[in-house]
């Protein structure tokens, strides 16, 4: 019995070390020396022109499958429930007014009781339907991709898509996840071996160039792990030593879609954890802006910093995202004026996600960052396209806030992202008392203005 | 594998459809609205509502905010406040808003109209005794102007004194120096606005959707 089992045995093991063998070697080939020489087999496109036509046939399939029970689909809306007049606070009211009393006014007098409702409507409106509170819930799809997260209209699948599914899972989730995930701990093990190695070496031009060698293979290893398909529009506005970059932010991945492609200086809080040791072991190899927590809250220090790290010629462009948290990726929100202050060429980049292949959106008040780095690599693939925009200086007569809004609405317009003026800050905290009273002083002018007509007359 | 979202049931919406007036396809989506403004819970309260930005900058956003926890505006013999709210009480508050359609009686319009109006008398009428006394009144004239801008609190709570004298002139008549007006009623509140033009302006339009038959 023995005997008869040895052979098997022997056999089992030879083809498992053979199959390991051809797994690295493929693995290495294919994905990880061109990560290291920044070339590319156009596999992964060939892989999103593949998806793409599987998509269309899936959602096909789905409406004709509703369309046989006689039923509608359930179609979410990506835009706006309600439609809302567009008129101003002054020409509704007189309206209101005008239909009421039959007079003909051409200015608005004293106050009256029918004022209110133009301010219960809109109140109403707002609870029905807001810009804002929209931005934070993941977009809604046209088409299924394939993945359950995205799917309202389950029950009109039939068994040739379930079919299609379960394969689909099988290929995330079996071939996909494993080869991803020993991607990303090679080049996240990449990264730290080397940059503690280089800093070893004396500062000089061999250091900064080295460093700037390994920063660049190691987050292309990671985009690779990520199946990150990224196309880079007008590269010849990338940003230089001295500058800032500015990028809306839709999810920590941003950080290594922008640095695959260029050297940054980082800017950020100091983790524990994983984290904290890749930001320890990176800063050995070039400067990047690390704060303590007890930092951040200084405002003058963080500026401080930054201004001296900008002086340096020497030294890194220096990355930042100035909304302050993840955004859905259908609009820009408000633009934190502190970076915009120091005085320094501002280079702004546009980043736009393609939502078909994977929802890139870190919604932190519902998953947690594990739990997020998971759903990025069992998805189909990441898709996105990032516009470098000609560099931004702030003009004479200018404040930092309008200086902010400018970049922003540069950002919106290239993007083709909604430009919104609201704080990305409303996710977690309430709006200020200071927008009630401007409604309110706007109203009470109106009032007070055609007071003032009358007395004199 | 995330998580799927439950699929609407019909036979909840042929109720709500017919006690509210709104077709199941508005349900739906105000369902949708209602979760995404409870954060997924099955009832709403006052600070959901104040997490909304556009809804801060409306001067009488506490009048309106108390209206959807005002047991008055649920049903006609309600009384008092509640604290939570679920998917039903939201959608027969904002009935109230529902635009008039083609096919109505003039007995109806003239209800839906009474029905608009009595929404805006409970919205001033806090006490709920019936009445809109001065008190209230400049209540509401304050919170509508503001306090630290162009009005002080002298001129607005003139305004406010300006416009009950003159509801008491239009509802009561010439009244005596030392006679002490009572305060609005319901009746009074529905003869001052008789002439307005309520039913586009205290409306909200639902952009155009196809109707979709859930039930059967």
């Amino acid at each position: 019995m023995e005997l008869f089992f040895n052979p098997f045995d022997n056999l089992l093991c030879i083809l498992l070390g053979i199959s390991f063998t051809v797994w690295f070697t493929l693995l290495l080939v294919f994905i990880i020396v061109p990560a290291i020489f920044g070339v590319s087999f156009g596999i992964r496109r060939l892989y999103m022109k593949t998806l793409l036509k599987i998509f269309e046939w899936a959602t096909l399939r789905i409406e004709r499958g509703a369309k046989e029970k006689n039923h509608h689909l359930y179609k979410p809306y990506s835009n706006a429930i309600i439609a809302k007049d567009p008129t101003s606070l002054e020409e509704e009211i007189k309206e209101i007014r005008r239909s009421g009393s039959n007079k003909d006014l051409d200015s608005v007098s004293e106050f009256e009781m029918s004022d209110i409702f133009y301010f219960a409507r809109r109140g109403v409106e707002s609870i029905m339907d807001d810009e804002v509170t929209k931005r934070f819930s993941a977009e809604e799809l046209e088409s299924w991709n394939l993945l359950t997260r995205s799917n309202n209209n389950f029950h009109y699948i039939s068994l040739r898509l379930t079919v299609l599914w379960g394969l689909g899972l099988v290929i995330r989730y079996g071939i996909l996840l494993p080869l991803r995930v020993t991607l990303a701990f090679t080049g996240v093990g990449l990264l730290v071996f080397l940059t503690s190695v280089i800093g070893r070496l004396p500062n000089g031009r061999m250091k900064n160039l080295l460093s700037e060698k390994v920063h660049l293979m190691c987050y292309r290893i990671c985009v690779r792990a990520l199946t990150a398909i990224i196309t880079y529009h007008d590269s010849e506005n990338k940003p230089k030593n001295g500058g800032i970059c500015v990028a809306n932010h839709t999810s920590p991945i941003d950080v290594i879609i922008l640095a695959s492609d260029g050297c940054y200086a980082m800017v950020g809080q100091i983790h524990g954890g994983l984290m904290g040791v890749i930001q320890r072991s990176m800063v050995k190899a070039c400067p990047h802006i690390w704060f303590e927590r007890s930092e951040v809250k200084d405002r003058h220090l963080v500026a401080k910093r930054l201004s001296d790290h900008i002086q340096d010629k020497s030294k890194l462009p220096i990355l930042i995202f100035p909304e302050g948290t993840c955004i859905n990726n259908t609009s820009v929100m408000m633009f934190k004026k502190g970076s915009f202050d120091i005085g320094a060429t501002v280079y702004p980049v546009a980043i736009k996600y393609d939502p078909r292949f994977g929802d890139a959106f870190w919604n932190s008040s519902k998953f947690g960052m594990v739990n997020y780095l998971l759903r990025m690599m069992s998805s189909w693939a990441i898709v996105c396209s990032v516009w470098y925009l000609p560099p931004m200086s702030r003009e004479d007569g200018e404040d930092a806030v309008q200086f902010a809004n400018r970049v922003k609405a540069a950002i919106a317009r290239k993007g083709g992202l909604v430009d919104l003026l609201w704080d990305g800050g409303l996710k977690r905290e309430k709006v200020k008392d200071t927008f009630k009273e401007e409604q309110q002083k706007l109203y009470s002018k109106m009032l007070v203005g055609t007071q003032e007509d009358r007395s004199r007359s | 594998m995330g998580t799927l979202q439950s699929s609407p049931a019909p036979t909840e919406y042929c109720d709500l459809s017919e006690k509210t007036g709104f077709s199941f396809e508005q349900i739906a989506v105000l369902h949708k609205r209602f979760k995404q403004l409870s954060h997924d819970e099955d009832v709403l309260r006052r600070d959901h509502f104040s997490e909304i930005p556009d809804l801060a900058s409306n001067p009488i956003r506490a009048e309106i905010i108390e209206a959807f926890f005002d047991q008055r505006n649920f049903s006609k013999n309600g009384k008092g406040k509640v604290e939570e709210i679920g998917f039903e009480e939201f959608l027969v508050v904002m009935s109230h808003f529902r635009p008039p359609s083609q096919h109505m009686t003039n007995e109806q319009r003239e209800n839906v109209r009474k029905e608009k109006l009595r929404f805006l008398f409970n919205m001033h009428d806090t006490d709920n005794d019936g009445t809109i006394t001065l008190e209230e009144y400049r209540h509401v004239v304050e919170e509508l102007l503001s306090r630290s801008g162009a009005l002080e609190k002298e001129t607005a709570k003139s305004i406010a004194d300006a416009a009950m004298l003159e509801v008491a002139s239009i509802s009561v008549g010439h009244m005596e120096p030392d006679e002490f007006y009572e305060g609005i009623t319901f009746d009074h509140f529905l003869k001052l606005l008789a002439g307005f033009e309520i039913d586009s302006k205290m409306s909200i339009h639902f952009l155009n959707m196809d109707t979709i038959t859930l039930c059967k």
